[in-house]
């Protein structure tokens, strides 16, 4: 039972996103066949089925198959291993496959700058699909070949992975949001239900807890948590209304926080050295950081959602933006058939289990997600329970300077004494910019 | 009077070692970093609290898919060499046309050849990025030898420094012998120039290893073993690998900096030697 | 002989215009054929070689410039469309047009047929003058000795070849498509293969003057130009001066080995650049091992006292105005050693008669240093030093290298612009191309930056190439 209802909180964080997966048109009920061989998906003539395309795919393949496929530095091994379970699948196809390292997190950076010259598979974080649809680096999953990938993962994640109503990227785990790590020698599990406890726990203990404020991804939680909207709108641009009445008392909390002293700004980077020498006791963090915070905590390393903190005397849920690590196909590749079987290779519930066990990775697939060992895993418990808080990151990139800014000054104490109100103003003005 | 004296010693002593120490405890923590036993950087403690030989056989002996040391280091190698040979040739070529000849239009062309110097570097490389595109030599090691000896001819300015005060009598003694203006450059101006040529040789070897973003833009591959070891070790520093990697950073950074630390004064002698050789005579 | 040394110089001297209107039938020819001119003066190897060259140039702007030139107006118009075909699992791509190639390819093309009308302008003259030496009966070199003059009078042809070639296709073709880049509106918006972009006239120039609530430029641009002249002037003042004092110290005769002292400073500039900057820049982070140790000791506590600090450490690299200090000081623990050799060499020349009748005047140390030392050293190396200025307007790695992904800008009119308090023009424009794909904004500062630094250079330079100095050391 309790399985379902995990899997049923990863699955429906979001309504429209999970309307969006049962109209998926390419998916045929009907044409499901028997558990064991390909389950028969998608592909827009019924008549012919997935086995036949791929043998002919197989057959029309001449010569080798050149692919490079890119996956985060950390990922290295993994991705291998599946690549040659992906070679040894297909042995009459001559592959040479090559394997880059580029983080997630900065794919965008270096495919924008010359898209033909990407890679042809690669993995991104989900904030980066607008902009790499715009440029055209993501060819649409028009059709599936190997499962259907819309049934088969989280309504959230394919809504990450959809624009327009077209999906362009395949799922390949639903862990990239972020929630409270804490050490339960400081906290008790009812402590950790609000910041206030928190940093009264965590004073006494002479430990400090960190949250990347100076970092538009994390300020956002406190924003939207007190019920301030950041939208984005059709042309790119973003609709803002942390200014609004109110605007100044969230600002102010923020201020509060840090006044304390123990609530302190510190990047990923930093907070990992921090954990490891044990000056902080809990921080807002993402699964990446559960290897260290195990290592270092033992076994009072512990996860919750993110805490309610205080604006103008009232308790408000800090929010978040839900996370999403996708594999996407490059339009320019060419071998483009292949690319994609590929792709839904390395996102197949096998492979997330795999990459689940190898390192940790919350899956966005359902079945691999109902698993016991992941349902048992603090971390992506926590953020499971963060899920019903969280919002999709539908974010233009005139966001991004403007949210740092703010909370830059904000972490600093508000240096120059600037009227929030003002602040706030020129953050919006900032957030909401036309694209230059 | 001696005793003045000592005191002045003493306190020229104290006062360079002081400075020494300023100058020398970053390139310390270099050391003792790349020998630390914590992966990570260490915030709490100068130096490490355990010390291993990890990080170098870790970056030298265990090339995995992110970490390839050897082949950055041949690579940018082969790179280096290729760049410093065509440079050199380039720049004392335009450096003798433009202080031991006398042709129409010789300062329009050193003018106008400085200016261009001037336009900066960071924005050309996009531009240089698709135009070596267009002649498909992106993500190949020739195409970065291109892109940083085609244009030195314009870095002409120390060694034709230098030439300029060569006498103008040795080369008219070898006209008048019969020697023709390429055996002049060859056989007298070129042996005259060998510290400067030296200089030049050895600077334009260094430009390889330390240039990343250029490198970074041009090899896009995204495959470890293509790369530099500038970018390469640049990545290492990534914040998401910053933990794992910042000693074994030090650990390359300290094994390519010997043989160019070795390099590099070489070149300064030469550089001063050269330099100043022309100044005295001003 | 004085008349023929001056038919000589007429031969030399003559027009495109005379040539055209006074030479034969070969010459005019020549305006259609260029090998004409040749053959009729039996220079057949120059004449094949002419017409050869002729006719490559048609071919390639045929072949290659014209489908793009006509283009060049738009800059394109048919977007790119993809068809997917989910049964063979291929695509079509359409025949789209990428604006940037054509850009691109249409400025090679423009630079090419400038050249060539210079050749052929060029080419003209020559076979005028062919004829001319006809006429006078005067000697025509044959293939042979035109070649030989190739490595004697005309030996710097030889010599400029390849490295102008190299310079044309690294310099000045991507000098020349980034400004005309400056007048479209290639921006993440708009970015080939997928989007077109297209001549926006002076927009760009205008956004980068005016200051409003959207658009920001004006302000930034105001800012960081303030900011970089400043970080030039003091970066190359104190480098400049730390070096000569350095020098000095090492040098001064009471010092014990001085070539020990001079290697132990040099060690700290030989190791890479990126590495030491990267290394110095986790070594001040705000939690880094400086502060750690500031902390134990107490120093962040007193400069907490006195309100130099508001957090509880030194945000070393983080607060605008420390971080501005700590760029200056760390380029001069990167720059003195470097301007401390170049020093030495410069100081061991200091002609030691004019120091020996000063002291004997009864001048002190300090008045000799003023008064003898440092306008020497300012002679000898004063263009040096404005190179090292219009050098550091460009320093890209200091700058960079430190403060990228560890400085957060507190301006929020600066982060509406994406620049930061520290940054350089240079740096500005590398993020602007970098991070935000804002092509057009960074062509126009690119612009500004090299306006800038040509007038710094001409002013330094004209003294150095036109007052004659070179031939001063003969």
């Amino acid at each position: 039972m309790r399985k379902k209802l995990l899997s049923l909180v990863l699955a429906g964080t979001m309504v429209a996103g999970l309307l969006a997966g049962c109209g998926n048109k390419s998916n045929n009920p009907s044409q499901s066949s028997q558990p064991g061989s390909t389950p028969g998906v998608s592909s827009q003539s019924p008549e012919v089925s997935n086995d036949d395309i791929i043998a002919n795919l197989i057959a029309n393949t001449n010569g080798t198959v050149k692919l490079t496929v890119w996956a985060s530095e950390e990922d290295q091994d993994f991705t291998l291993g599946r690549i040659e379970d992906f070679k040894a699948q297909y042995p009459d196809v001559d592959f040479d496959i090559m394997l880059g390292a580029e983080s997630e997190s900065k794919a965008k950076d270096d495919i924008l700058v010359d898209v033909e010259a990407g890679p042809d598979v690669y993995a991104f974080a989900d904030d980066q699909i607008l902009e790499l649809v715009d440029a055209g680096a993501l060819h649409e999953v028009a059709a599936t070949y190997t499962f259907d990938v819309k049934s088969a993962n989280a309504a959230g994640s394919i809504e990450a992975a959809t624009i327009d109503g077209k999906l362009y990227a395949y799922p390949m785990t639903a862990d990239n949001g972020y929630f409270m790590f804490y050490d339960s020698s400081v906290f008790t599990e009812a402590d950790v239900q609000s910041m206030d406890a928190m940093i009264e726990a965590a004073k006494k203990a002479g430990r400090k807890i960190a949250m990347n404020v100076s970092d538009g991804w994390y300020i956002y939680s406190l924003f939207k948590g007190a019920g301030y909207d950041l939208t984005l709108n059709d042309d790119g641009t973003n609709g803002c209304t942390w200014n609004a009445a109110g605007g100044t008392d969230v600002a102010q909390a923020i201020l509060d926080l840090f006044e304390t002293g123990v609530f302190v700004d510190m990047t990923d980077q930093d907070q990992a050295t921090a954990i490891t020498e044990g000056t902080i006791c809990a921080c807002v963090n993402g699964t990446w950081r559960a290897e260290t915070a195990q290592t270092a905590w033992g076994e009072n390393y512990a996860a919750a959602k993110l805490p309610t903190f205080t604006v103008a005397g009232q308790q408000k849920q800090m929010s978040s933006f839900s996370g999403y690590k996708l594999i996407g196909v490059n339009p320019h590749s060419d071998f483009l058939g292949w690319s994609m079987i590929l792709a839904e290779y390395l996102t197949n519930e096998e492979t997330q289990v795999a990459r689940y066990e190898a390192r940790g990775l919350g899956p966005a697939n359902l079945a691999a997600a109902a698993s016991d060992a992941v349902q048992n895993d603090p971390a992506i418990s926590a953020l499971a329970a963060q899920a019903a808080y969280a919002t999709p990151q539908r974010v233009g990139n005139q966001y991004w300077t403007s949210a740092q800014t703010l909370g830059q000054i904000l972490a600093s104490g508000n240096p120059d004494g600037t009227d929030l109100q003002t602040l706030l103003d020129n953050t919006v003005s900032g957030i909401t910019a036309p694209v230059q | 009077m001696k005793f003045k004296k000592t005191i002045s010693m003493i306190g020229t002593h104290l006062l360079l070692t002081i400075l020494a120490v300023i100058w020398l405890i970053p390139i310390l923590w270099l050391v003792v970093t790349a020998f630390s036993s914590f992966p990570g950087i260490n915030t709490a403690h100068f130096f490490p609290t355990g010390y291993s030989l990890n990080n170098f056989y870790r970056i030298l002996f265990q090339p995995d898919s992110v970490v390839q040391y050897g082949a950055w280091f041949k690579n940018t190698l082969i790179i280096a060499i290729f760049t410093c040979i065509i440079s050199t040739i380039f720049v004392v070529m335009v450096s003798y046309a433009m202080s031991c000849m006398r042709f129409n239009g010789r300062k329009g062309l050193m003018s106008f050849s400085l200016i261009l110097n001037m336009f900066p570097g960071p924005l050309l490389m996009i531009a240089v990025y698709f135009v070596m595109k267009m002649i498909g030599l992106t993500n190949s090691h020739v195409g970065m030898i291109i892109v940083y000896s085609a244009g030195s001819g314009l870095g002409f300015l120390i060694v034709k420094g230098f030439m300029d005060t060569i006498p103008t009598s040795l080369r008219e003694a070898a006209k008048i012998e019969g020697a023709s203006e390429a055996a002049i450059f060859i056989r007298v101006v070129i042996p005259l120039c060998k510290p400067i040529i030296v200089y030049q040789i050895i600077s334009s070897f260094l430009i390889p290893w330390g240039d990343f973003v250029l490198a970074k833009l041009m090899l896009n591959s995204g495959i470890s073993s293509d790369f530099t070891v500038a970018i390469g070790l640049y990545n290492m520093l990534e914040k998401n690998l910053i933990g794992k990697n910042f000693s074994a950073f030090c650990a390359g950074g300290l094994l390519v900096s010997v043989p160019i630390a070795i390099l590099f004064v070489i070149m300064q002698k030469c550089y001063v030697a050269g330099v100043t050789s022309g100044a005295v005579k001003g | 002989m004085k008349a023929e040394k001056d038919q000589k110089k007429k031969i030399n001297k003559t027009t495109f215009a005379t040539a055209l209107a006074k030479g034969d039938i070969w010459v005019k020819l020549s305006t259609v054929i260029m090998g004409a001119g040749y053959f009729a003066r039996k220079q057949i190897v120059n004449g094949i070689l002419m017409t050869a060259v002729e006719i490559g140039f048609i071919l390639l702007v045929v072949l290659f410039g014209v489908p793009s030139l006509s283009k060049f107006g738009t800059l394109g118009d048919v977007q790119m469309e993809l068809k997917f075909d989910p049964l063979t699992l291929q695509s079509t791509i359409n025949d789209y047009d990428n604006s940037f190639m054509i850009l691109l390819t249409s400025v090679i093309t423009l630079f090419f047929i400038f050249v060539f009308i210079m050749l052929w302008i060029w080419n003209i003259k020559l076979v005028y003058r062919l004829q001319l030496k006809k006429q006078n009966g005067e000697h025509i070199n044959t293939f042979r000795e035109d070649l030989r003059a190739l490595v004697n009078d005309r030996f710097h042809i030889t010599l400029l070849a390849l490295p102008t070639v190299g310079v044309v296709l690294m310099n000045i073709i991507p000098i020349l498509v980034l400004i005309a880049v400056a007048f479209t509106n290639y921006d993440q918006k708009h970015m080939p293969p997928n989007s077109l972009f297209t001549w926006v006239g002076f927009d760009n120039f205008k956004n980068l003057f005016t200051s409003s609530m959207t658009i920001s430029f004006g302000y930034a641009f105001r800012k960081i130009l303030g900011w970089t002249l400043l970080w030039a002037v003091l970066a190359t003042v104190t480098t400049f001066i730390g070096g000569i004092l350095l020098a000095k110290l090492i040098n001064s005769a009471t010092t014990k080995w001085p070539a020990f002292w001079r290697t132990l400073f040099v060690i700290a500039i030989a190791v890479p650049q990126f590495v030491t900057l990267l290394l110095v820049r986790n070594f001040f982070s705000d939690s880094g091992i400086v502060n750690t140790i500031c902390a134990n000791i107490g120093l962040t506590q007193v400069l907490r006292g006195i309100g130099l600090v508001r957090v509880n450490y030194i945000p070393f690299l983080t607060d605008p105005n420390w971080a501005k200090v700590m760029i200056i000081l760390i380029n001069i623990w990167v720059g003195v050693p470097y301007q401390m050799l170049i020093a030495t060499g410069v100081l061991m020349n200091i002609p030691t008669d004019q120091i020996e009748s000063a002291r004997l005047d009864g001048a002190n140390k300090f008045q000799i240093f003023c008064k003898i030392t440092m306008p020497y050293v300012l002679f000898v190396q004063g263009p040096a030093l404005i190179t090292d200025f219009v050098k550091n307007i460009n320093n890209f790695n200091v700058i960079y290298l430190l403060t990228q992904d560890v400085f957060i800008t507190s301006d929020q009119q600066l982060a509406a612009s994406n620049a930061k308090e520290v940054d350089l023009l240079v740096t500005w424009l590398f993020r602007l191309t970098n991070e935000y794909y804002n092509y057009k904004m960074a062509s126009v500062i690119g612009i500004i930056v090299f306006i800038i630094c040509a007038i710094f250079t001409l002013l330094s330079f004209s003294r150095m190439i036109a007052g004659g100095r070179e031939e001063e050391y003969r």
